[in-house]
Formats: structure tokens, sequence, C-alpha cells
């Protein structure tokens, strides 16, 4: 079983080689990498198990499709524009007020809906503009952006991570909002100064004379009036959560579109847009939807077992030694799925050696969150280079969060490791 | 109420898989035109009620 | 330009050969009925939306049955199926139906506790659609199902769970758990109405004690066990030790005060009703193991798992020969009857008794024996479920 299992993983692991050489896309190479996965297996090409797989990740994409087009109909009303100069008039002066504004407008949409993604999606391009005019380096830009989606899905009150693996280990999602606030906010300062105090702020007016001109009629209850309508769809399941029927932010994000739309000073040819958005979109979804594909085929050839099963057969010592390496790449390799594969294994086991699990899972969402920069599916990475319109070299970027990696990473594995002694911070 | 936001959700579902339809007759790109296609599945499994 | 045209239409082949094969083999087990024969100790079916009209019509509704002695005593409930992805339970709800003999007081038994769950196996799991228990008249077949209610029958989820009436933060997904949505909600969501439908039974039919059984990965560490809040203490206390002396090693974990939404949490405290939670450990759950295939739902033997017990991972006993269903079934009945003889000790004015066989029985003969020919039983007798 255990060689069978092995060649099975070699074998994908060819497939993807061979299909990046063969230049597909990253996608493809990975509905590459299941097809082979399933046919080497002796399954031929299992179409339920396709297709099951394929629904793995749909709410998710809901999200992200009704999220991008409510920023793009804010975006193509003016409203950004808009924003974005009223915010950098009130506070160029106040260089450290105004970075603490940008980190918390980046970290609130991730830590209400679980995604780095939304993050990016609804506030990542206009954190982006206001950087530019401090006159932060095109990668720092977006290596701030992108830390900051990933603490921002870290943080409290929903962390997807420490939900799929509480689901799994009937541990109750409970105790979690300072063993996430704290490094969360922590990390989140320091990665805001790290970056934000590099760079000379332009004088005001060369930086407004490069900012589009908003539409003569925006005003900002028009900016305003469909993002409270948003948070008034994220806040009041949570305020008066009995008192209406599922919502769900799809839902949230379509009808705060439609505001945005209709109070637009400019007309907004809405069939376009869509049809725009989901060509944006493509890559993102694409690549959520074959995750979800290769995971059912890895759950039905044995292989996520035997990765799952090679972790917890580790040493401890081994065990924490690889953390940082590991769970990084399982997120870039399996997004949300590597909490699943190895979360619950992994948290079994050092509940075991009596581990507290409440920090040491919030200790393992910090080292996943980085992986959301990492190939073959490098979700966040790529939509922030997406909406922040990073033009350089993707390395580049990803190069040039050496150091704040380097801080997560370590205060991700010694949460881990001294989660017992942090117990006390479990409510 | 319940039974209409379900129903709003199919909605979006099929103006979703509509677009990427389109995308896929359009798309001049083979790899496109595939991806279209593997993201409209689970769209279409949801909104003929098959999973 | 043709080779465009021509891998578009590959493509589109593809794409309809998953939409259609892969639709249509979903859809099989979305319809499929399991066939159950009334035994002797049936007197009478229910459905759950007798206690909760809201849920007729919907998959939520379910098929309840009576064993009811005739002689005074006391209710049980039992829950098979709750997480349908945990068949030993549905499986011994079925053998309790089919073959019970109530001797004092009266059982409720509903074999599809989660019926909306049984209709949908879980994207990621790559789980057998079906198992078939082999019989001397042909196969005994169950739908596998999955933890969750179907998202056909429950959409969309919340970004988080908020548990009513604890205001809890729970996994969103969890919604649709029908252990996590106790004691429900009327006017909520499929599963929390599932949930108030039963607080419902229970306090109408006047229960006495309610068993969920479910099945556990062997790297949970609350497997081979009764979860028992306070109030079933000492009656799971004694059931165990008697069992562990007897038969088969299983010990007692009570119930977290502040987990909410689970059965032996809620009940507890919602309820006069004492809830007891089986585990019994289902090897097929875990994560590190092969691939999900029937043969290991139904023998439980993996090598991965193997390798894991080896290495000290595992909180049960674990080898060779596996965890077969007929011991994972065999167990849920034999606690399920020793509870009811403890309980009858500690409330001798609400005894409840019954006669089924269980965990030595299964083990000695298989499961076959004990499943009735739907072609072979009495007219009427034979229900589908
Ligand atoms: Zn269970």
């Amino acid at each position: 079983m255990f060689t069978h299992v092995a060649i099975l993983l070699a074998a994908m692991a060819a497939a993807f080689a061979l299909a990046k050489l063969a230049k597909l896309s990253t996608e493809l190479s990975i509905l590459a990498m299941a097809l082979v996965g399933a046919l080497a297996a002796g399954q031929g090409i299992p179409l339920r198990h396709l297709a099951e797989g394929s629904v793995a990740y749909l709410d998710i994409c809901l999200i992200f499709v009704t999220a991008t087009l409510f920023m793009n109909v804010v975006k193509e009303a003016g409203g950004i524009d808009y924003l974005v100069r009223k915010v950098f008039i009130r506070f160029h002066k106040r260089r450290a007020v105004l970075l603490v504004i940008l980190m918390l407008l980046m970290l609130i949409p991730g830590a209400l809906t679980g995604a780095g993604s939304v993050s990016v999606l609804v506030v990542g391009g206009t954190v982006a503009l206001v950087l530019r005019g401090l006159g932060l380096k095109d990668e720092h830009v977006a290596a701030m952006v992108f830390l900051l989606a990933g603490l921002s899905a870290v943080a409290p009150p929903v962390n997807i991570w420490a939900m799929i693996t509480t689901a799994g280990t009937a541990i109750p999602y409970v105790g979690f909002e300072l063993p996430l606030g704290i490094p969360v906010l922590a990390l989140g300062l320091f990665v805001t100064f790290y970056y934000g105090m590099r760079g000379e702020a332009r004088d005001l007016g060369s930086v407004l004379a490069t900012m589009p001109e908003p539409p003569a009629g925006m005003r900002a209850w028009r900016v305003g009036a469909p993002f409270l309508l948003l948070a008034a769809f994220i806040a009041v399941p949570r305020i008066w959560p009995f008192a209406l029927p599922t919502l769900g932010l799809p839902i949230g994000f379509a009808a705060s579109g439609f505001l945005a739309w209709a109070l637009s000073p400019r007309k907004i040819d809405i069939l376009r847009l869509s049809r725009e958005t989901m060509d944006q979109l493509l890559p993102l979804l694409g690549t959520c939807i074959i995750v979800g594909i290769l995971l059912q085929v890895m759950t039905l050839n044995g292989v996520r077992g035997l990765l799952s099963l090679s972790i917890i057969s580790l040493p401890t010592v081994a065990i924490f030694l690889l953390l940082p390496v590991a769970m990084p790449l399982s997120e870039g390799i399996l997004t949300f799925g590597g909490a699943a594969v190895f979360g619950i294994p992994l948290i079994w086991t050092l509940n075991s050696i009596g581990l507290n699990p409440v920090p040491a899972l919030s200790g393992l969402s910090l080292l996943w969150m980085l992986g959301d920069a990492l190939p073959p599916t490098a979700l966040i990475g790529r939509l922030t280079v997406q909406s922040t319109g990073y033009a350089g070299r993707y390395w580049s970027f990803v190069k040039s969060c050496w150091l704040p990696w380097l801080v997560i990473t370590l205060t991700g594995t010694l949460m881990v490791v001294f989660s017992k002694q942090l117990g006390a911070l479990v409510l | 109420m319940a039974s209409v936001i379900t129903l709003l959700y199919y909605a979006l579902c099929v103006y979703i898989a509509a677009f990427l339809a389109l995308g896929f007759a359009r798309t001049r790109d083979w790899q496109k035109a595939a991806l279209q296609l593997v993201v409209l599945l689970p769209f279409v499994l949801r909104v003929l009620r098959l999973k | 330009m043709t080779r465009l045209i021509f891998a578009k239409i590959l493509a589109a082949c593809l794409f309809l050969a998953c939409l259609v094969g892969g639709g249509l083999e979903m859809r099989g087990l979305r319809t499929y009925k399991e066939s159950l024969v009334k035994g002797p100790g049936v007197t009478g079916t229910g459905r759950l939306s007798d206690y909760l009209p809201a849920l007729k019509g919907s998959w939520g509704d379910t098929n309840l049955y009576f064993l009811d002695s005739g002689k005074p005593g006391g209710t049980a409930l039992i829950l098979g199926g709750t997480h349908p992805n945990e068949p030993s339970s549905i499986v011994a709800a079925f053998v309790l139906v089919e073959q019970a003999l109530p001797e004092a007081g009266k059982l409720i038994v509903i074999p599809h506790y989660n019926r909306s769950g049984s209709t949908a196996t879980q994207p990621m799991g790559a789980y057998p659609q079906f198992i078939s228990i082999k019989t001397g008249w042909g196969e005994q077949k169950f739908r596998m199902g999955d933890r969750l209610a179907n998202p056909l029958d429950q959409w969309p989820d919340p970004e988080v769970y908020v548990h009513y009436p604890s205001r809890q933060m729970l996994s969103n997904v969890d919604m649709r758990n029908v252990n996590r949505t106790w004691p429900g909600r009327a006017d909520g969501a499929l599963a929390e109405r599932i949930g108030a439908a039963a607080m419902e039974l229970i306090r109408r039919e006047k229960v006495d004690f309610v068993v969920d059984t479910h099945g556990a990965e062997l790297l949970y560490p609350v497997t081979n066990c009764i979860v028992a809040p306070d109030q079933g203490a000492s009656i799971a206390q004694l059931a165990a030790l008697d069992l562990t002396a007897t038969e088969f090693e299983v010990h007692v974990e009570p119930s977290p005060a502040k987990f909410r939404g689970v059965s032996h949490r809620e009940i507890a405290d919602h309820s006069e009703a004492v809830p007891f939670l089986l585990e019994s450990p289902d090897p097929f759950l875990d994560q590190p193991t092969g691939p999900k295939t029937e043969a290991l739902e139904l023998d439980g033997k993996d090598e991965f798992l193997l390798a894991a017990a080896r290495r000290g991972l595992l909180f049960t006993d674990y080898d060779e020969k596996g965890k077969s269903m007929e011991e994972r079934a065999g167990r849920h009945i034999s606690v399920s009857r020793q509870l009811a003889a403890q309980w009858s000790l500690f409330n001798p004015e609400r005894i409840v008794a019954f006669s089924c066989p269980g965990y030595a029985e299964f083990v000695a003969n298989g499961l076959g024996p004990y499943f009735r020919d739907p072609a072979a039983a009495p007219e009427g007798s034979v229900v589908l479920e």
C-alpha cells in the first residue's frame, strides 16, 4: 500500500511538471495532476468524483464573484478615486495615523469574512493607491497588501482554517479571540510600519495630479451608502442572529453592488462589467474548483492519507521543525484543503501530547496564511498583483516580504510549541 | 423568506453560469475555454440540483 | 482555428460527461430508497413532522418506529444516522427496528435522524455512494451520506453559525450539522427545525433517555465511549464497567459544559430526558487512511492506520483485524441495552427493557442473518427509508 500510493504521488507530481513544461496554465496543470492521479489508481476518469470535487468551493467562489463585482462597480462609479483623494488630503501630513487607518481598513473585511481575498478585492486597490502616494515602492506596496490580507484572514472572529479544523476535530470554535487577535494586531502593526515608514511622501499637489479625477456628481454618501449596507449585511446576522434567515455574504455583496450601481453618478453597463469581472476572476475561480477536484482525487487514491500520515508520524521535534515550511506549502498547493489534510490529524496529535489546541491552531493559521503567496495556487498573492496593479516580477514582491515572513513564521511556530503555556489566553 | 433567499442564490448561479458559457463560446484561447467549462461545472450542478 | 474548435468540442464533451454521468450518479444516491422490514417488535410508526408540522414535505422529515411492550415503564429514544457518514449508527438502528423485542416500557427508533444528509456524499470526501451487507437472501444496501445536511436542502450557509439559544459561534458549515443544532429552532433553518422537532418529540412522548449513536475517528480522543452529562454519569459508568468486564472496552466521557449544540449537552439542559452519545471507532473517518472504499467502511482494515497504531498515535487498540461493521454496529446495540438495564435499576417506575442481537451475535454470525428479506416479508411491513 505504501509504495503503491507513493508511486501515485510521484505520478501526480510528474504530471504537473510535464503539464507545466507543455506550457499549460497552472490551473490546467493541477487538473492534469488530478486526472493522472485517478487514472494511475485504476479509477479511469471518475466522472462523479470530478463533479463532486468541483462543488467543494462553490460557496467561496460565489463570495469572490459578488465581492469583486461590488468593488468593480464602486471603482467604475468613481467612488475609489473620490475616497483615496479625501483620505489623502486629510491625513497626508500624519503618516502614522494614516498607516493605522489603512491597516484597519485591510484587516476588517478579512476578519469578518475569513477570506483574505475579500480584503484584497474590496480595499486592496484603494490602499495600494494611497501607499503609492506615500512614496512606497511597488514591491513594498504589494508585500504590505498581501501580508495584511493574510493577517486579516487569520484575525478573529472568522478564521476559516480554524473553523475547518475545529469542525473536523469536534473542538468548539471558542476562545480564539485573544490567541488570534493579539498576534494579528502586533504583526499587523509591525508589517504596516516596517513598510510604511519607508519612502518620502510626495507633496500633495503632485500626488493629487497623478490621481484620477472623480466624476463631478460624486459625494461622500454615494460612496458610503453601499459600504454601510454591506456593513449592515455583515453586522446584523451577528447582532440579531435569530431575527432573519441566513443571508450569506454573496447576497450582501450583490445588494451593495446594486446600490452602488444605482447611486453612481456615471452610467454603468452592468452586463459589460459582469463579463469583465468574470474574465478577471477566471484563474482564481478555476484554482478553487480544481483544488476541490484534486483533493477529491487525492482522497480517492489514498495520497491524502499518506501525506497526513507522514506528518503525524514524525517525532514531535521534527514536526515543530517542519511546520514553518510544510504548512505554507500545503496552503500553496491545497489552499484551505491543507487545514483539512494536515490540520485535523496534527491537532489531535498535538492535543495528545498535552498542547492546547486553540493557541496551536492560531499559530498554524499564521503559517497557512503565508502559503497564500506560494505557487501553484498563490491565491492571495495573485489577487494582490491584480488589484494593486503591481507590474514587477512576482517573485521580487514575495522576496520583499522576507523579514515579516520570518517574524510571522517564528510567531506562528512558537505559538504551536508553547501552546500549553499560552492556554491562559483562551477565555 | 428563507426560500426566497435560496432562490436568489440559484439566480446568482444562473447569472454567473451564463457569463461563463458566453466566455467559453467567445474565447480564442483553448486553455481559457477549458477553464471556463471547469468553472461552469459546479454552478450548473447546483442549478440543476444535482449536487 | 480548427484546432481551437477541436479543443473546445473535446472540452465540452468532458464537461457534459461529468455533468450527465456524474450528475446522474449523484441523483441515483439522492433518490435511492433502502428497504426496511418492520420486525415483530414494531407497534407503530410516525413521522418527525408529527411533532413539528413545518418539517412536513421537507427532506428533514423522517420515519419513526415505535416498539411498545404494552407493559408500563419508561421511554427511550434511539437516534441513528445523526451523521450519515457514520453508517454503523444507521445499521444498528435498522437491526433494532427489524429485530428488537420490547419487554418493558417503549422504544422509539429513528434510523435516519439526518435524512437530508444521507442523500449526498461529502465533496472532497471521495466516499462510495452505497454500502452493501451480504445476507442469506441478497444484499441489504445502505446509502452512504455526509456528516452535514445536503446543501440542496439548506442553502446558503452563514459566514459563522451562531448557535440558538446560547449564541456560541460555531463553524459555518455546522449549521447543517444536526448534532450542533440541538435544541433547535422551530422557525430556523432545516437542521434547526429537525432539532426543534426532536425536542418536541422528547417532551410529548415523555422520553426518559436518548441514545445518539455515532462513529468516531481512531485519532479522536473521544472514541469507544459513552458521552454523558452529569445526570447520566453514574448510569453510564455502571454500563461501561459491566460491558468492559464482559464484552468489550468502553469508557465514559463527561459532556463538556461549554460545548453547545450537541445532543449530550442540550437535551440534558432543555428537557427532562437524559442523553447519552455513543462513539464507536470507525477507521473510514480518519484522515490518514488509504482509499475510502466500501471495504474500508465494512471491515475497517487499513494499512496506514495500522502504521499509525504502531507509532502509538491512536486512541484505541487497532490491529490487522480492523474494526468491522459487525463490531461497531454491535457496540451501539449492546451499549444501548446495557444503558436501559442500568437506567431501570435507578428508575424502577420507568423501566425500559428490550432484547436484540448485538455485539456478541454480530461478531459470531455476521450481520447478514439479522436483516429480513423484503421480498419474503408480510404485506405492509416493508418501509422505504
Ligand atoms: Zn458523529
